[in-house]
């Protein structure tokens, strides 16, 4: 039988596997399965590591998660305070810069792997590197330049220093994300993540518009991935549609895998992508809370029917949410599994 | 002349460009035109052309949402204390996040159109308990509680629309107030109002102020 990796380098190399590759994003469910809350689970990196090995074992997935919860990156930039839900992920609970002023006192840390806030998610990486490297790709999550300030200030407020406010000091602040995200990348490829999810709704036309897009998220992005290229860089807008920027990704950045939004055409998708790079049809998780059997099943299928032809094609999820029935969990992926063979013969 | 400014003044705020949209609310007072035709006639109208062009799937930015409430917030603040008489207010209602949710933009571009549509909005901020959105809106007699929740715990959670709707129920005030959700999982399942216990639900900021204002509607019916 294939692992993981394997897998996913034929699924991206176009050449012969079992089956698609398919990812399963759980991460609070960690807890569940440690029988911790939340707040214990993600206070140690150790549980997230043994959680995300013991759930990728018990469902038999592709994939090995390091991200803890996307907030993480505001603790590295200076945020003290996290509000833990009992049955969903933490917010920011202190918002790192509070007024323009804030954004020239803003630090980025030169030594990422070195910072308190890291040291968790680096024994993290360590574990499932023991565990699982090689056999399961193991992903971590960065969020681009253009969206880290929604994390940092709010969107409400980014929106309004984006669209509105000094160009100069939304510069200021993005050239800090980038530098941010450029150190962080760096940091996670020395700490043997295989997949790099690069999180950017701001690379999304339901987010701004075109020219936007063309005149800033663009650039930024050059910026963003320029010294670290685009080596295991995944392109993904949050649940954001972007197919109708495929084409300039590709051209601009060089980036070769497109996690799709669920709202995305994944038809289109991939006539976009046109063989030069890896599709990833995602299902709709909020609907796996209520959906029957029947219904995980056909979704799975038509997604699958609509992506495996021609291979180049992996099946995933968002960010599942925790209220999903470990039922349609399972349902879910052995669907995929099934609908996801390919015919050996 | 009015169809001319209307035009501009849309074209502007679809451009995202906030400086050239005042300057045509300004050039169009400069020749004569009144503040409550500015409201009436060119930002009104310019909100429900962006609610055609997201319904038609034009392709309506979240920018451009933002960025039409942010201006048509602006140009009625502005002009209202310069109307004629005090204008004729459609409704209230009360906004706000729901319990355990922080995320506040979806609110804020609700605000922004309603407030263009002579709807009094009392904005209760983040993070809101059941009980607060209830009393408030009791308090100011109002007619639709509006409640945003961009994350699935919120959005569903027992301390959310869920509960707001039982203590309307226990307090006997359902046919009086309505309730109205918004938010990225109410987005992804559109049967999810219904499971809350909500009336309506919208699919994004800028036709949540036609939604809440058939609401108050229906309950001043």
């Amino acid at each position: 039988m294939m692992t993981g990796m394997e897998r996913l380098v034929a699924a991206i190399n176009g050449t012969p596997a079992d089956r698609i590759p398919v990812f399963c994003n759980l991460l609070d469910q960690g807890a569940k399965e440690l029988g911790l809350s939340l707040e214990e689970y993600y206070a140690s990196g150790e549980h997230v590591a043994e959680a995300q090995l013991r759930m990728r074992e018990k469902y038999g997935y592709d994939c090995l998660w390091s991200l803890f919860y996307v907030g993480k990156e505001a603790e590295l930039l200076g945020c003290r305070k996290m509000i833990y839900a009992k049955d969903g992920p933490p917010n920011v609970g202190e918002m790192v810069i509070r007024n323009y002023d804030d954004i020239a006192r803003l630090q980025i840390p030169d030594d990422i792997a070195s910072h308190p806030a890291f040291a968790e998610e680096l024994k993290c990486l360590r574990m499932l590197k023991e565990e699982g490297g090689g056999k399961y790709p193991i992903c971590a999550y960065l969020t681009a330049s253009m969206t880290l300030p929604a994390i940092l200030m709010g969107i409400e407020k980014w929106l309004q220093l984006l669209m509105m406010g000094p160009a100069d000091l939304r510069d200021e602040l993005l050239a800090k994300c980038s530098d941010f995200f450029q150190k962080q990348v760096a940091a996670y490829r020395a700490a043997g993540a295989d997949v790099l999810v690069y999180s950017n709704p701001f690379g999304s036309t339901d987010f701004i518009p075109r020219k936007f897009f063309n005149e800033l998220s663009l650039p930024w992005m050059e910026r963003d991935l320029g010294p670290g290229g685009t080596t295991g860089i995944v392109y993904y807008c949050g649940s954001a549609r972007f197919n109708d920027v495929i084409e300039a990704v590709i051209d601009r950045l060089g980036i070769g895998v497109f996690y799709l939004s669920p709202m995305d055409d994944i038809v289109e998708g991939k006539r976009l992508v046109a063989g030069r790079g890896l599709t990833c049809g995602v299902i709709n998780d909020i609907m796996l809370i209520d959906w029957t059997r029947d219904q995980v099943r056909a979704e799975v299928k038509r997604i699958i029917e609509a992506g495996k032809p021609g291979g180049k094609f992996l099946f995933g999820t968002l960010v599942m949410p925790f209220a999903i029935p470990e039922e349609n969990i399972r349902t879910m992926l052995e669907a995929a599994y099934e609908f996801g063979r390919f015919d050996t013969k | 002349m009015l169809k001319q400014f209307m035009s501009e003044y849309n074209e502007a705020v679809m451009d995202t460009d906030r400086d050239r949209a005042l300057l045509v609310v300004r050039d169009a007072l400069d020749q004569g035109i009144s503040p409550e035709e500015v409201v009436f006639e060119i930002v009104v109208p310019a909100i429900e052309l962006t609610m055609t062009s997201i319904s038609e799937n034009q392709g309506v930015s979240l920018a451009q949402h933002f960025m039409a409430a942010q201006i048509a917030s602006e140009v009625v603040d502005d002009m209202v204390p310069r109307f004629a008489k005090a204008p004729e207010i459609v409704g209230q209602i009360v906004i706000g996040t729901a319990q355990g949710d922080f995320h506040g933009l979806g609110k804020r571009i609700v605000a922004g159109c309603l407030k263009a549509m002579m709807v009094e909005v009392a904005d209760l901020g983040l993070n809101v308990a059941p009980e607060l959105f209830v009393d408030e809106a009791v308090a100011r007699d109002a007619e639709v509680i509006a409640i945003s929740a961009m994350m699935v715990h919120t959005a569903r959670g027992e301390n959310g629309c869920r509960r707001v709707r039982q203590i309307l129920g226990e307090r006997g005030l359902e046919e009086r107030i309505k309730v109205a959700v918004g938010g990225a999982p109410f987005r992804f399942d559109p049967e999810l109002f219904r499971t809350v216990g909500a009336d309506a639900w919208a699919e994004n900021g800028i036709t949540a102020a036609r939604v809440i204002t058939d609401l108050i509607r229906e309950v001043r019916r």
